[in-house]
C-alpha cells in the first residue's frame, strides 16, 4: 500500500468509527470525585496534550478532578514504578514502551481496557498495525494505543555527498552501511554513525533492531520462551556492532537517547539511528543540519533482508489495585482519543516522532499543516507509514507474540552490558553472547510464573 | 546526678570550679536537672529513633528478605542474597573501585586543603573575599556541578579539552567519561573539587588558633618557612587532620551522588562503588534484598574503620 | 630595604597564587555563569568559547515566567505544562524544605548537647557513638525502607517527608557538631549563674546559647547546604512535577524533552545563589566555630 492509498482509503472506515462513539452515553458516577489524577507520561510534550484532552473531558464531567501529567525519563520508569507501586501508591495512567506495559500486563498489575477500544472504534487503526501490537495478554487488551514510534537510519545528504556516497540508502545493506559510515570519518570531518551505547536502555533498544533484523531472538515464543539468543546471528550482530564503533564518536560508550540527538543536532555525526525527535530538535539548535537530514528504512541485513526497526508502540495503562480513578480515566481516555482535534494535536506537538495510528487522524486534511511537512514530507512518511511494515521491539520480537520478560531485560540492561563486554572489556562476541544468553536463563527462571 | 568533670574550658572564669549544682537554692516551681536533662534530650531521642534507628534497622532486616518489587509481599531467603552478592563479579570489582576512589580522593583533599588553608591563612587585604570564593565549592549542590562538568568535559564541545589543545598539552581528544581509567580520574577530580573546602575550613580553624608567637620565636631561631611547617604547623594540626580523614574518608566511601550524577557508574561498571551498586540492585534489577545487603556489608566496613580511627585518635590525645 | 622588598614580594607571591588558584577552582561556575545568558545558538559552538558573542536573558524569562521549553522553531502544538513553569515551585520547595530541617535538626540538636554535656546520664557514651555511626550511614541506605514508612503516614509526594528524610541525615551530624562546640564552652559561667539562683533553662537561655552561637550558626549553614543540596532522598519520595525540590526538578532540564543547557545553566546560577549569599554572610561564623568546636583542648 502506497501512500496515497493510505491517506485515502480508510476514509469512510474513520469517518464511520468517529461517528458511532458520538452517541455513546456516559457514566453518571464518575461526575462526584475530587481529586488530582496522576498521569505518566515519557518526556515530550505530547502527554502533556493528552492530559489537557483529559482536562477539557473533567471540565465537564467531573469538575472535581484535575489531571496532571508527570514526565518520567526513560531511566526512571523503573525506580518510579518500584517505589509506588510498593507504597501503593501508583500513577492512575500510565504511559510506557511496550515492553514494560508487556511486563505490568503479565504480572496482573494492569486493568483490561477492551470497553475503552470498543469506544474508540475496533475498526480505527491504519492499516498494518494491530490492536495486540500495544498490549494484549490471554485474550484481553490491557493497553490503550496513544502512537507508535519508530527509530530510522537518520543521514545528513551533504555528509554523504562530500564522503563521495552515491548509492541511496534507501538500497543499503550492512555492508554498505558499513563502508559508508568508514568513509564519511575517513573522508570528513564528522564521524560517520552514532547510535546509544551507554549502560542504558537505549542500547538495549538500538541492538533490539539489528538483532531482530539478523535474525535472533532473545526469547522463542512459540517454544515456551526459551532463551534462543546464543545464536550465530547474535554473534554477527555483536560483531557488526564492533565494526561500526570505529566509525563512532568514542564517547558513545557513554551515550543514552539525547546524546544521540545532540550527536546528529550539532553536526558531530553523519548518520544516525534515531526516532523523528532528532528534526525538531536539529530544527531548534541548528537549521543548516535540520535542511540536510533525511530518514530511511534501516540497512537490510544482506542475508535475511530484513530493515527491522525498533517501534515503542507506546500505549496507556491503568493499574490495577490502588486506583481510585480507573472509570474516570477510562473516560477522559475515550474521550481524548474521540474528539478529533486532541489525537490531531498529540501528533503535531512533535512531528515526525508520534505517529498516528487512527486513521481518520492520519487522514485529516490538516495533519499535513504541520510545517515540517513542506520540507521533510519524503522523511515525515517514512516514519508515520513505511517504518510500521518494519516495526518489531523486544517485547514483541519481529511482532511473533509478546514476551512479558523484555522488560525486565532492560531494567537491567543485559543487552547494553553485553554489546559493552565486547565493546571496553574486549571479549569476543561469542562469550558476551554466550554471557547474555545465562542472564537471560536466569530472568526467565526467575520470572516463570508469568509465563505460565 | 553529678556535672560532667572535665569539662571545663580553657578559659575559665571566677573561681567557683566543680561546686555541685543542687547547692543553689531554688524558688517556685523548678525542674530538677535531671528532669531538665532527661527534657531537652527527648527531642532527640525521639526522633532519632524514628528517623535514624527504625530505617537502619529495617534495612538490615531487608538483607535476608527477598521482595518482589510489585507487591508488598516479603519473604524470608535467610543467607541468599549475600550469597548473590557476594558471588558477583560486579560486587568485587565496585568494593575495588570504591576504595580506589576513597583514597585518591581523601589523599588528595588532604593535601590540596591543607596547602590552601596555609594560603588562606595569609594575613593580607581582601583575603575574606578569596576565602569567600575558594569555599564556594563546597556550597554547589552535586547536580549543579556535575551537570556542567559533563558539559566541560564533553570530549568534543567541552571547554576542557579545547583549552588543553590549545595549550598544546593534548593532540586528541581526552574521553572524560567514556575511558574507564579516566571516568574514575574524572569522578575523583569532581570530589576532590567539591569536598576540599570542608578541609580547607577544619584546618584554617586550627590554624588560626595556634599562638603567633610560637612562630615569632622560631624565625628568630632562624628556622626556615619549610622548618616552620614541619615543626610547628604540622604537630598542631595531627589532631584535627586525623578527624577530618576520617570524616572525608567515610563520606567518601559512600557517595553516591557525586559518582551516579556524572558517570552513572560507567562506563561499563568502572566507576560503580557500593552505593552505586546497590542503588542498581534496587532500581535497574528490583532486588531490594541484594541492595539491602550490599548497604549491611558497607555498614560493616564503615563500623570497623571508625572504630580502628576511633582507637587511633583517642590514641593521639593521650 | 630589602626586607620590605621581600616583603612585597611576597605580598605579591601571595596575591597571584590566590587568583590562579581561584580562578581554577572557581572556573566550572563561572562557565556556568557565562552560559545561562548564552543565546541557543552558540551554546554548542565548535570550537567552545568562554564569551558568548551576544548575551540573552531568554533562559531567566523563561525560568521565571515559565516559558514552554520545547521547540518554538518546530511548529505545532505545545502544552502548557513543561517544566520551565515549575521552577519558582521549586524554588519555594527547597527553601520549605531546607528551612524546616534545619530548625528542626539544629533544635534538636542543641538541646540534646546541651544535656549531654551538662549532665551525666545512662547510656550517654552509647548516644555518642550512636551520633557519630548516625553520621556515617549513608542514605543509600534507608532511603528505601524509609520511603515505606511514609506511605502509612500519608506523606508520600508530600514536602513534610522530606523534612523527614532529610533530618536522618543532618541530626547526628548537628548532634555532633553541637555536641564538640559546647563541649568547649566553660562551665564556670553557668555555675555562677545557677549558685545565684538561676534556672537551667535560664542559663541556657541567657548564658549558654549565646556563647554556642557560632556553633549554632556553623551547625545550621551545613544543614540547611545537606537538605538544599540532596538528590536521591527527593528524586525517590517525590513524584509531582510541582512538589519537586530544585535539585530533582532541574535534572528535567537534562532528562526530559532535550537537554537544554541554557535553562540548566540559568538554573544552576539561581539555585547557588541563595546560598553563596548565606555563606558570605555568615563565612567568619564557620571558620570561627569549627575552631572552638572541632577541636577538643
Amino acid at each position: 500500500m502506497n501512500r496515497r492509498e493510505f491517506l485515502k482509503q480508510g476514509a469512510a472506515l474513520g469517518a464511520a468509527a468517529t461517528l458511532g462513539t458520538l452517541g455513546a452515553p456516559r457514566p453518571v458516577q464518575a461526575q462526584r470525585k475530587t481529586g488530582t489524577v496522576r498521569v505518566w507520561g515519557e518526556p515530550g510534550p505530547y502527554a502533556g496534550v493528552a492530559v489537557e484532552g483529559m482536562n477539557e473531558w473533567a471540565k465537564a464531567n467531573a469538575p472535581g478532578l484535575t489531571f496532571t501529567v508527570e514526565t518520567l525519563s526513560w531511566t526512571d520508569v523503573y525506580p518510579k514504578l518500584m517505589t509506588d507501586l510498593a507504597a501503593g501508591r501508583p500513577a492512575s495512567c500510565i504511559s510506557v514502551e511496550s515492553p514494560i506495559a508487556f511486563q505490568l500486563m503479565a504480572e496482573g498489575l494492569l486493568e483490561p481496557v477492551d470497553d475503552v477500544i470498543d469506544r474508540i472504534g475496533r475498526g480505527r487503526l491504519i492499516p498494518g498495525a494491530k490492536w495486540e501490537y500495544w498490549g494484549a495478554w490471554k485474550g484481553r487488551q490491557y493497553v490503550v494505543p496513544a502512537h507508535h514510534q519508530s527509530h530510522l537510519l537518520v543521514i545528513r545528504t551533504d555528509v554523504l555527498k562530500e564522503a563521495g556516497i552515491t548509492t541511496s540508502p534507501e538500497k543499503w545493506n550492512w555492508n554498505d552501511l558499513l563502508s559508508a559510515a568508514r568513509t564519511i570519518k575517513e573522508k570528513t570531518k564528522v564521524f560517520g554513525m552514532c547510535i546509544a551505547l551507554g549502560r542504558t536502555i537505549a542500547t538495549d533498544y538500538y541492538l533490539s533492531g539489528l538483532l531482530h533484523s539478523a535474525g535472533s531472538r532473545m526469547f522463542d515464543v512459540r517454544n515456551n520462551f526459551q532463551v534462543a539468543f546464543d545464536s550465530p546471528a547474535s554473534i554477527e550482530t555483536f560483531d557488526f556492532v564492533s565494526e561500526l564503533y570505529p566509525s563512532m564518536p568514542p564517547g558513545a560508550l557513554g551515550y543514552t537517547f539525547l546524546d544521540v540527538v545532540d550527536s546528529m543536532a550539532t553536526g558531530q555525526s553523519g548518520m544516525v539511528f534515531y526516532w523523528g525527535r532528532v528534526f525538531g530538535r536539529a530544527a531548534e539548535v541548528n537549521p543548516k543540519v535540520f535542511e540536510t537530514m533525511e530518514a530511511y528504512q534501516h540497512a537490510a541485513h544482506p542475508k535475511t533482508g530484513k530493515r527491522l526497526n525498533w517501534n515503542d508502540f507506546q500505549g496507556w495503562l491503568i493499574p490495577k489495585a490502588n486506583n481510585p480513578y480507573i472509570a474516570e480515566v477510562k473516560e477522559a481516555l475515550a474521550y481524548y482519543l474521540t474528539h478529533k482535534d486532541w489525537p490531531l494535536r498529540y501528533v503535531h506537538s512533535l512531528v515526525p516522532n508520534v505517529s498516528p495510528i487512527f486513521q481518520d487522524v492520519a487522514q485529516d486534511p490538516r495533519l499535513t499543516t504541520h510545517p515540517f511537512f513542506q520540507t521533510k514530507r519524503r522523511t515525515i512518511f517514512e516514519y508515520y507509514v513505511e517504518a510500521l511494515k518494519n516495526a518489531s521491539n523486544s517485547g514483541n520480537e519481529l511482532l511473533e507474540g509478546i514476551n512479558p520478560l523484555a522488560g525486565i531485560v532492560h531494567g537491567r540492561g543485559i543487552l547494553a552490558q553485553g554489546i559493552q563486554k565486547v565493546l571496553i572489556d574486549k571479549w569476543s562476541s561469542k562469550n558476551a553472547v554466550k554471557w547474555v544468553a545465562a542472564e537471560l536463563e536466569q530472568v526467565r527462571r526467575e520470572h516463570i510464573r508469568l509465563l505460565v | 546526678m553529678t556535672l560532667h568533670p572535665g569539662v571545663h574550658g580553657p578559659a575559665a572564669r571566677g573561681g567557683a570550679v566543680g561546686l555541685p549544682a543542687f547547692a543553689a537554692p531554688r524558688r517556685g516551681l523548678r525542674l530538677s536537672d535531671r528532669q531538665v536533662g532527661i527534657l531537652f534530650m527527648l527531642p532527640f531521642a525521639a526522633v532519632a529513633a524514628a528517623f535514624i534507628v527504625w530505617p537502619v534497622t529495617e534495612a538490615v532486616r531487608l538483607a535476608f528478605y527477598t521482595k518482589h518489587p510489585f507487591s508488598p509481599a516479603l519473604t524470608f531467603i535467610g543467607l541468599d542474597n549475600f550469597r548473590y552478592i557476594f558471588g558477583d563479579p560486579v560486587f568485587w570489582a565496585a568494593l575495588r573501585q570504591a576504595v580506589i576512589w576513597t583514597i585518591s580522593s581523601t589523599v588528595l583533599q588532604s593535601v590540596i586543603g591543607v596547602g590552601l588553608a596555609l594560603l588562606l591563612h595569609q594575613a593580607v587585604r581582601g583575603i575574606n573575599v578569596f576565602r569567600g570564593l575558594l569555599l564556594f565549592p563546597y556550597m554547589v549542590p552535586t547536580v549543579v556541578i556535575a551537570l556542567v562538568w559533563r558539559w566541560m568535559f564533553n570530549p568534543e564541545f567541552g571547554i576542557v579539552n579545547a583549552s588543553l589543545h590549545r595549550l598544546g598539552l593534548i593532540r586528541e581528544n581526552v574521553y572524560w567519561f567514556s575511558d574507564p581509567q579516566w571516568a574514575m580520574a574524572s569522578v575523583i577530580l569532581l570530589n576532590v573539587w567539591k569536598f576540599t573546602p570542608f578541609v580547607v575550613i577544619c584546618v584554617l580553624a586550627r590554624l588560626q588558633t595556634i599562638p603567633v608567637d610560637l612562630y615569632d620565636a622560631a624565625r628568630v631561631d632562624g628556622a626556615s618557612a619549610w622548618q616552620r611547617f614541619r615543626d610547628i604547623t604540622l604537630p598542631q594540626l595531627k589532631t584535627v587532620l586525623a578527624v577530618v580523614v576520617v570524616f572525608r574518608t567515610i563520606w567518601t566511601f559512600n557517595k553516591f551522588e557525586e559518582i551516579y550524577l556524572l558517570t552513572r557508574g560507567g562506563p561499563g561498571t568502572s566507576t560503580f562503588n557500593l552505593a552505586v551498586y546497590a542503588f542498581e540492585q534496587a532500581t535497574a534489577n528490583l532486588k531490594l534484598g541484594a541492595a539491602a545487603a550490599t548497604g549491611v556489608v558497607i555498614l560493616a566496613l564503615l563500623f570497623g574503620g571508625s572504630a580502628f580511627y576511633l582507637r587511633l585518635v583517642g590514641r593521639q590525645e593521650e | 630595604m630589602r626586607y620590605e622588598t621581600r616583603q612585597r614580594l611576597r605580598l605579591v607571591a601571595v596575591y597571584a597564587t590566590l587568583v590562579v588558584v581561584t580562578v581554577v577552582i572557581c572556573f566550572p561556575l563561572v562557565w556556568a555563569l557565562v552560559s545561562s545568558v548564552r543565546p541557543n545558538d552558540e551554546m554548542l559552538r565548535l570550537p567552545p568559547r568562554l564569551v558568548p558573542e551576544r548575551v540573552t536573558a531568554e533562559h531567566y524569562a523563561a525560568l521565571l515566567t515559565g516559558r514552554s521549553m520545547y521547540f518554538e522553531a518546530a511548529g505545532g502544538y505545545r502544552p502548557k505544562t513543561s517544566p520551565p513553569q515549575h521552577f519558582l515551585s521549586w524554588f519555594f520547595n527547597s527553601v520549605v524544605v531546607s528551612v524546616g530541617t534545619t530548625l528542626i535538626s539544629v533544635g534538636v540538636s542543641t538541646l540534646a548537647a546541651y544535656s549531654f554535656t551538662r549532665f551525666s546520664f545512662f547510656g550517654q557514651r552509647f548516644i555518642s557513638y550512636f551520633s557519630l555511626m548516625g553520621y556515617m550511614v549513608p542514605s543509600i541506605i534507608f532511603v528505601f525502607p524509609l520511603f515505606l514508612v511514609m506511605v502509612p503516614l500519608g506523606l508520600t509526594d508530600r514536602l513534610p517527608s522530606l523534612v523527614l528524610g532529610y533530618i536522618s541525615i543532618t541530626l547526628p551530624f548537628s548532634m555532633w557538631l553541637m555536641w564538640a562546640f559546647f563541649r568547649g564552652i566553660p562551665i564556670e559561667v553557668e555555675e555562677a549563674a545557677l549558685i545565684d539562683g538561676a534556672s537551667r533553662f535560664q542559663v541556657f537561655r541567657q548564658i549558654v546559647f549565646p556563647l554556642a552561637l557560632p556553633g549554632v550558626i556553623a551547625t545550621s549553614i551545613f544543614s540547611f547546604i545537606v537538605a538544599w543540596n540532596d538528590y536521591l532522598i527527593a528524586r525517590i519520595f517525590m513524584n509531582s512535577i510541582s512538589q519537586l525540590p530544585l535539585t530533582v526538578g532541574v535534572m528535567h532540564f537534562f532528562e526530559g524533552v532535550h537537554v537544554d543547557w541554557g535553562l540548566m545553566m540559568a538554573a544552576a546560577v539561581l539555585m547557588t545563589l541563595p546560598l553563596s549569599v548565606l555563606f558570605m554572610l555568615v563565612q567568619r561564623y564557620l571558620i570561627v566555630g569549627f575552631g572552638a568546636g572541632a577541636v577538643k583542648g
